[in-house]
C-alpha cells in the first residue's frame, strides 16, 4: 500500500492539488505545488497555479496579478537547478 | 547507456515543462483578450464541482461512513441500517433548517432593500484573493459593482461587491479582502477601514471618540449599509488614535444564500 502511494505520489499530489484549488484554503494547493516542483519537473504545479487563478482571480485592478500562476512558474523553473543537483538520478 | 537514458528522460521532461509554460502563458493571454472568457468557463465548471463536492460531503457525513466503520464489526446489520436511516434524515433536516433560517433572514433584509437572492456556489475560504462565486448573473439583472448582502437578526451586512458577471454566475470580492480600503462611518465619525481578509478589518479612529464593541460600521458608498461591527478597540495613552478592529457579527462559512442589491438606485 505504502509502496503504491510512493510510486504514484506525483499523480496523487496533483489530484489533491486540483481538488484543493476548489475546496481547500489557498495554502494547500500552494504547498502541493511546492512539493511537486521540488521533487519532480512537474507541469502539474503550473496547472494547479493556473486553475487557482482562473477560479478566483477578480478583474479589479488591485489584485489583477495572477499570483499563483507566477508562483507556479517561479517554483517549476526556480527549482530546476535544485532538482538537477540533488535528484538527478531520481527523475520521473 | 543508463546515462544516455537519463539525459533523454531529462530532455523530455524539460520539453514538457517548456510546452506547459507556453500553454499557461497562452491561456492567460487568451483570457485577457477575451476579457475573462476563459475564467467564466472555468468558474462555471467550478460551480458544478462545488455542488458535486457538497453533495458528496453531505452523503458521506449523513451515511456516517468514517464514524461507523469500526462499529460495523460489532453492530447488528439491522440496527446499523436503522441508525443510518435516522442520521441521514437528521442531516437532511439540519441542512433544510440551515437553508430555511438563511432564507428567513434574507426575507427580513429583502423587506427593506430591493434585490436578488442568490446561492453561494463556491467555497468561501479557498480563494487567495478573497473572492467567491454566486449562482446568479446577467440573466438575473446583476451588474458589476452590486453589493452582496448577508443577513443577521434582520439586519443586512454588505459582505462583498460583484466584480465580474457572466450569464448565470458572478464573482464577488469580499468587502474585507486584503488591502481593500473603504471610507466608512462609525458613530457619525468618518474612518478608513482597511481589509485584512477572513472577514476582518482594522481602522484608526480618534482616541476621543467613545466606541464600544458591537457598534455598527456603515459605508456611505454602499447606500449607508452596515459592513461590520466593532469587535475590539486598542487604545494607547501615548497616541492620538485608537485601533479599531472590525468584523462581521456572523460566521461566513455558515452562509448558503446571499442577497444582491444594486447600488445605483
Amino acid at each position: 500500500m505504502l509502496s503504491l502511494l510512493i510510486h504514484n505520489a506525483r499523480p496523487i499530489l496533483a489530484v489533491f492539488g486540483i481538488i484543493g484549488a476548489f475546496f481547500a484554503p489557498p495554502w494547500v494547493p500552494l504547498l502541493i505545488m511546492l512539493i511537486l516542483a521540488v521533487r519532480y519537473p512537474a507541469w502539474e504545479a503550473l496547472l494547479i497555479g493556473l486553475l487557482v487563478d482562473l477560479l478566483w482571480l477578480p478583474a479589479t485592478a488591485f489584485a489583477a496579478l495572477p499570483i499563483f500562476t507566477l508562483a507556479g512558474l517561479a517554483l517549476v523553473w526556480g527549482c530546476e537547478p535544485l532538482r538537477r543537483e540533488f535528484l538527478v538520478g531520481k527523475r520521473v | 547507456m543508463k546515462s544516455s537514458y537519463r539525459q533523454n528522460n531529462s530532455r523530455r521532461s524539460n520539453r514538457v515543462l517548456v510546452v506547459a509554460t507556453v500553454a499557461v502563458i497562452c491561456i492567460l493571454f487568451i483570457d485577457a483578450l477575451s476579457q475573462g472568457g476563459v475564467r467564466s468557463l472555468v468558474r462555471a465548471s467550478g460551480a458544478q464541482v462545488w455542488s458535486l463536492g457538497s453533495q458528496g460531503a453531505s452523503a458521506v457525513s449523513a451515511g456516517g461512513f468514517f464514524a461507523s466503520r469500526k462499529a460495523l464489526v460489532e453492530e447488528n446489520e439491522e440496527l446499523k441500517g436503522e441508525v443510518e436511516r435516522l442520521s441521514r434524515r437528521l442531516a437532511e433536516l439540519a441542512a433544510l433548517e440551515a437553508e430555511n433560517s438563511s432564507l428567513r433572514t434574507l426575507v427580513r433584509v429583502a423587506e427593506d432593500l430591493e434585490g436578488v437572492a442568490a446561492p453561494i456556489t463556491s467555497s468561501l475560504r479557498a480563494s487567495p484573493y478573497g473572492t467567491f462565486t454566486i449562482g446568479a448573473g446577467r440573466a438575473q439583472g446583476i451588474v458589476a459593482g452590486d453589493a452582496v448582502v448577508a443577513g443577521e437578526s434582520g439586519r443586512g451586512f454588505v459582505i462583498g461587491r460583484v466584480s465580474e458577471v457572466s450569464e448565470r454566475s458572478a464573482l464577488v470580492v469580499r468587502t474585507f479582502s486584503p488591502e481593500t480600503l473603504i471610507e466608512s462611518v462609525v458613530r457619525d465619525v468618518p474612518i478608513t477601514v482597511e481589509g485584512w481578509g477572513g472577514g476582518n478589518a482594522r481602522a484608526e479612529a480618534p482616541r476621543a471618540l467613545l466606541l464600544e464593541a458591537g457598534d455598527v460600521v456603515t459605508a456611505p458608498s454602499m447606500r449607508g449599509l452596515p459592513i461590520g461591527v466593532v469587535a475590539s478597540i486598542l487604545s494607547d495613552a501615548a497616541s492620538a488614535y485608537q485601533s479599531v478592529y472590525i468584523g462581521l457579527p456572523f460566521n461566513l462559512s455558515g452562509l448558503s444564500f446571499v442577497y444582491v442589491v444594486s447600488l445605483d438606485s
